[in-house]
């Protein structure tokens, strides 16, 4: 049975047009979402690399300036912004915090129309107001973005229904179904093989289409990308042909079929989300931004009335600096600093809170995701794009830490009353972005297809209880 | 070989099939005569194993269709009223596709000879059904019923919406099959048919056989007058 | 005739389970969103009141200092939250809702909401417009895919034809059977929504000409979707097929097409990104005058033009601070390169915005979105309108600050000190969104496609009685 079904069924669906219109649907989306992805992530690393090239410009002016200072030239320039003040080092030649994108970011846009891809802390800026949100038209946010994230979550799942939801039904309508019966087939296996034939080639199809766009949009992506890519989709979409093949046994007719895969398209993909998502802000609410502002600018008025007194203690704690402050010439920013690092430690556990309750509602999600698989696939994907909440996360911690060792770097210099000069340009620190390991992206589609190869084998042996051809006489 | 044995089927309360028993031989063609809703279709069904019965058993070829619903198949061809091929696939293809899934391995040569031998015209070989009358796609289910090689055949009223001509041509095809000793039942509406092609006739009402000729022993005008005083018989209360 | 079919319709709705329980869900989900919503205005609300307080308490409260020294220790405008966000929540996730108003610099509105939710987020929330614009569409599809195809599959048509019917009747009666269990529910939603408002006096203003407007809107989208379902259903031959067209217009106008419009506007007329734009505005600002820089070289052409007005020779002799006077020249500066570069961010939206309404001949979910997150003041151009408010007051705050100090120091006097009586004397920050004529007056264009739309889907309607 299985080599007669296998050559007519590739007989029908090519007579019938539908491998052809669906090579072309799949290419044409494939293609237009990689497209669009891609010019996402080229626009990024030219940012990106336009910012490196004005740091390495104006690296240089600073150095010929710092090279004229030594040698005890005029310089034309206003007096803090001279670079032998470490302050104008440190906050007018920031470094480039940059977070390039991974190699497969072209396939999920995932949270990277919100947030920056590299920003440039300096010395006295404030951490937690350091902006990493991206300035762009809010409604293309609301629309989001047509990737191939898009394309394999909520498209691919309606290509299936549309080409899989009347296997039985059809034959039934069309009258063939009686004589099919007469065969001495089962017709549970007679399904089954129809809808793994069509999976094989609505999965080969993607396969192919999806290698070209890779081998074209990407670069430098491995084997394992490619794998890992390949895997979650197929598993993804291993999942809704079983739901086709649950459906198809129930033998309705094929408008009942398309309407209850429908509805579980809208469940699976629409709902649950959306509800998780709800119930997750629920759990775990965010502290109010707004009064959080309050907190910081109380906290902020009663430092600044206090600002002699906090570097009095600042300098206590840090006698290093006192010992070499033999003019005890205070100026605006040895306060400055004082101050602000105290505030930042006062605020720490509210800004704390906010980093908490989104590791918890992360934490919870992806306990639940398993619930639909539209959740593992969709987070799957832009974790291995580069572009998922925790990348993000993991980004601005790295750029809080290397905030804090520019900091860290410069203000002795500030203390000591040293001047900053161009053999100190060598060491100063750079970032270097780290991106996250990969952790459980390839594991989630092996348990994707164990899900559903399981519900399959499951419905199999709960229908071959139940009498199936009863429906079969009318 | 159809031995029939008391079967009776019933639908919650409505009782469609009342003890029927019925023997069909090979090289016999037994037509099942009656009104809509006498039960004959109901027949067909169980001996397809699409339903199961209430009470009694059905054989085919020995073996219990509710008991070996799938192997029986393998014994047995069906012609439904109103036959249905996969349209965009060729008359050959389809004829290999269902043999195939039966589980029959046929060369090409041997497809054709049976569509040759089910009466198909050689230039419709290689045309898709779609393109198929009623009468050139019940030659194609004629042509599976052959190269099944079925000890029996099922036929729900097989010649209703032919015109004349065709409807004479699959009688022909119906003698065809009993000389290669296949028991054919076959439910129709078509008096003139069945006196034509049938060894035994039956003639059912409500669920009921009520009465049995040898297709011989009737003349076509007695056959008719049976029938309609059967239909015109007012049951008795009960 | 009308009544019959309508009648017959509606029966055949009422009895198959299927629809109930779609029907069930979809209120179900409507119901639910709502209280949510409803629940997530109040305490926004209320975290807005009580920030706007305590900010300008904290204002007040600064202690004696230089006006300067406020001015750099800034303020804060805080976004409100309009009544009818409670139906469509619009962009405010994606926009801020805060922003800082300090000396030399306008600040863009931080802390959005969508930044600090999970990546599940992007799937979309469980509210009424989500509802509203996804789900009731695809229960008009589900309702009315086979509204003629049973018929014609069930033979019924022929015999209707026989009977001598007035297609048109036929085709409204099925028309109505179809809108009035969609217009109840929606109807039944905006009466909803319309009493929690209405019961939450405490806070904004809440009209219902708004809320009517608002349904009105969404009622139209609907009739577009019916008069679709219906065209398609006359035409196609089977069941499955009306459906799956049917649907296959749904994915389009709703998820492919806003989508593809997002991409296809940002790629055209992209914004730069946040370091570009202010590097841009740093390069800018050097250009000009630097209110905080006497060595400046427009700093000292300021100077001579000031003595030379007065007619004096020293800064000393003017009878303000000098100081002040050049940080409020510097600061009108800064605020012209502000306008220059957020105008070039405007004219960027507006271009973005031409292309989203060009699509809309494609699509009647654009023209819905956006004047439905128009009305309830939740749209991007609520956003402008709010931050250019805040701009306008926050030039007004560093006026009012530098003349301060300009009037009560003299030239050099940096140790000059003010309180809270000047501090009371800022005013507060007032923002009054468009009134609701202004509102759809900017969005004709919107009102246009959906009218074309309207009449579009209504004309190939009638074409198709004439043609059945």
């Amino acid at each position: 049975m299985y080599k007669y079904n296998f050559v007519y069924e590739l007989k029908v669906l090519v007579r019938n047009g539908w491998i052809q219109l669906l090579s072309l649907l799949l290419l044409g989306l494939f293609c237009f979402a990689a497209f669009n992805g891609s010019e996402k992530v080229e626009k990024r690393k030219l940012d990106i690399q336009a910012a490196k090239t004005e740091v390495r410009e104006s690296d240089h002016d600073m150095l010929m300036l710092l090279d004229s200072v030594e040698q005890g030239m005029e310089v034309s320039a206003s007096r803090w912004t001279i670079p032998t003040s470490p302050t104008a080092v440190g906050n007018y030649h920031p470094r480039v915090a940059d977070m390039s994108p991974k190699p497969l970011a072209f396939i999920a846009m995932g949270q990277s129309d919100l947030f920056t891809h590299y920003v440039k802390p300096t010395m006295t800026g404030d951490d937690f107001t350091l902006n990493f949100t991206e300035i762009t038209n809010p409604v293309q946010q609301l629309f989001g973005s047509f990737d191939l994230s898009f394309v394999i979550v909520y498209l691919l799942p309606l290509i299936i229904i549309a080409f899989s939801y009347n296997v039985l039904s059809a034959e039934r309508e069309s009258g063939s179904l009686k004589l099919l019966a007469s065969q001495p087939i089962s017709l549970r296996n007679w399904v089954l093989q129809k809808i793994s034939l069509r999976f094989f080639w609505v999965a080969l199809l993607t396969i192919v289409i999806l290698t070209l766009v890779m081998m074209f949009f990407g670069t430098n992506t491995n084997l394992k990308d490619w794998f890992s890519i390949l895997g979650i989709t197929i598993a993804y979409m291993l999942f809704w042909f079983t739901m086709a093949f649950l459906v198809n046994l129930q033998t309705g007719s094929s408008s009942k079929n398309a309407i209850i895969l429908l509805g579980l398209w809208v469940v699976f993909v629409l709902l649950v989300p959306s509800v998780l998502n709800q119930l997750g802000s629920t759990l775990y609410p965010m502290p109010s931004r707004t009064l959080m502002i309050n907190e910081m600018r109380n906290l902020k008025a009663q430092t600044v009335k206090r600002q002699d007194e906090i570097l009095d203690n600042f300098l206590r704690d840090h006698p290093e600096y006192a010992i070499n402050d033999p003019n005890q010439n205070r100026k605006f920013y040895h306060r400055y600093v004082a101050a602000q690092k105290l505030v930042k430690e006062e605020l720490k556990p509210i800004i704390n809170k906010f980093e908490q309750q989104l590791q918890k509602q992360q934490a919870w999600i992806s306990q639940l995701r398993w619930i639909s698989p539209a959740i593992v696939t969709q987070q799957s994907l832009s974790t291995n794009a580069g572009t998922s909440t925790a990348d993000y996360e993991n980004y601005r911690g790295q750029v809080i830490q290397f905030a804090e060792a520019w900091r860290t770097h410069l203000v002795p210099f500030l203390y000591n009353n040293q001047s900053f000069t161009s053999k100190d340009y060598d060491h100063l620190p750079v970032f270097t972005y780290q991106p996250l390991k990969s952790n459980d992206s390839s594991l989630s589609w092996l348990v994707l297809l164990v899900i559903s190869i399981v519900l399959g084998a499951t419905s199999i042996g709960l229908s071959s209880k139940s009498k199936s051809s009863s429906t079969l006489a009318t | 070989m159809i031995i029939i044995d008391q079967l009776t089927k019933k639908y919650g309360e409505a009782l469609v099939l009342n003890q029927l028993s019925l023997n069909i031989k090979p090289h016999e063609i037994y037509c099942l005569l009656g009104a809509n809703g006498a039960g004959k279709t109901t027949t067909i069904n169980l001996l397809l194993g699409f339903i199961k019965p209430t009470s009694g058993s059905a054989f085919i070829n020995g073996l219990n269709v509710s008991e070996n619903s799938r192997k029986t198949k393998r014994f047995l061809a069906y012609i439904p009223e109103n036959l249905m091929l996969y349209p965009t696939l060729t008359a050959v293809e389809n004829l290999d596709y269902f043999s195939g899934i039966g589980g029959k391995n046929l060369s090409k040569v041997q497809l054709e000879d049976f569509l040759n031998q089910a009466g198909l015209q050689k230039g419709a070989f290689h045309q898709r059904i779609s393109t198929f009358s009623k009468g050139m796609r019940q030659k194609v289910g004629i042509a599976i019923a052959l190269a099944k090689d079925a000890k029996t055949l099922l036929l729900d009223e097989p010649t209703s919406g032919l015109d004349p001509k065709a409807s004479n041509e699959f009688g022909q095809l119906l003698h065809l099959l009993r000389d290669k000793g296949v028991a054919i039942l076959m439910a129709t509406h078509d008096l003139f048919r069945a006196k034509e092609v049938a060894t035994q006739i039956g003639i059912m009402k409500q669920g009921v056989l009520r009465q049995q000729f040898n297709a011989q022993n009737i003349s076509l005008p007695e056959l008719e007058a049976a029938y309609l005083e059967t239909m015109d018989f007012k049951e008795l209360e009960v | 005739m009308i009544r019959n079919t309508f009648r017959k319709e509606v029966k055949e709705i009422i009895r198959d389970g299927r629809i109930k329980i779609a029907f069930g869900i979809v209120f179900l989900l409507l119901a639910i969103a709502t209280w949510i919503s409803g629940k997530q205005y109040r305490s926004v609300n209320e975290q807005h009141a009580e920030a706007k307080a305590a900010e300008r308490l904290i204002w007040d409260n600064q202690g004696e200092k230089n006006p300067h020294s406020a001015a750099h220790y800034g303020t804060y405008a805080f976004k409100p939250k309009y009544p009818l966000s409670l139906i469509d929540q619009g962009v405010d996730k994606y926009a801020g809702s805060s922003i800082f108003l300090e000396a030399h610099k306008r600040n863009e509105a931080q802390f959005s909401k969508a930044a600090d939710q999970t990546g599940l987020a992007r799937f979309g929330d469980l509210t009424p417009d989500f509802v509203l614009l996804f789900i009731i569409p695809l229960l008009i599809v589900l309702l009315g895919y086979n509204a003629f195809t049973k018929e014609r599959e069930m033979g019924t048509l022929l015999l209707l034809k026989s009977q001598g019917i007035t297609i048109w009747k036929l085709i409204f009666g099925k028309w109505l059977a179809l809108f009035t269990p969609i217009f109840i529910v929606t109807l039944a939603t905006f009466v909803g929504a319309g009493a929690i408002l209405s019961n939450l006096n405490d806070f904004g203003v809440f009209k219902w000409e708004h809320l009517g407007v608002l349904c009105l809107v969404y009622l139209c989208y609907y009739i577009i979707f019916i008069n679709l379902v219906l065209l398609i259903s006359s035409r196609a031959k089977k069941s499955g097929v009306a459906l799956v067209l049917s649907l296959s217009i749904w994915i389009v106008a709703c998820l492919a097409i806003p989508k593809a419009a997002s991409n296809i506007a940002e790629g055209k007329h992209p914004y730069p990104t946040r370091q570009e734009f202010a590097a841009n505005i740093l390069m800018d600002k050097k250009e000009g005058l630097d209110g905080h820089d006497p060595w400046n070289k427009q700093a000292k052409l300021l100077e001579q033009d000031v003595m030379n007005e007065y007619g004096v020779d020293s800064l000393h002799q003017l009878p303000f601070n000098f100081d002040a006077y050049r940080m409020q020249k510097g600061e009108e500066h800064n605020a012209e390169v502000y306008f220059k570069h957020y105008n070039y961010l405007k004219i960027q939206f507006e271009s973005q915005s031409k292309v989203y309404r060009s699509l809309a001949t494609l699509s009647p979910f654009l023209p819905t979105r956006f004047l439905s997150m128009a009305v309830a003041k939740t749209d991007y151009s609520t956003h402008w309108d709010f931050a250019d408010t805040a701009e306008k007051y926050r030039i007004e705050v560093q006026a009012f600050l530098n003349n301060d100090f300009a009037e009560n120091s003299t030239y050099g006097d940096w140790s000059y000190k003010t309180g809270e009586t000047t501090w009371k004397q800022l005013p507060t920050f007032q923002y009054a969104p468009l009134k609701l004529n202004e509102i759809l007056w900017r969005n004709s264009s919107n009102i246009a496609s959906i009218a074309f739309w309207l009449l579009a889907s209504f004309g190939f309607l009638f074409i198709t009685i004439k043609k059945f």
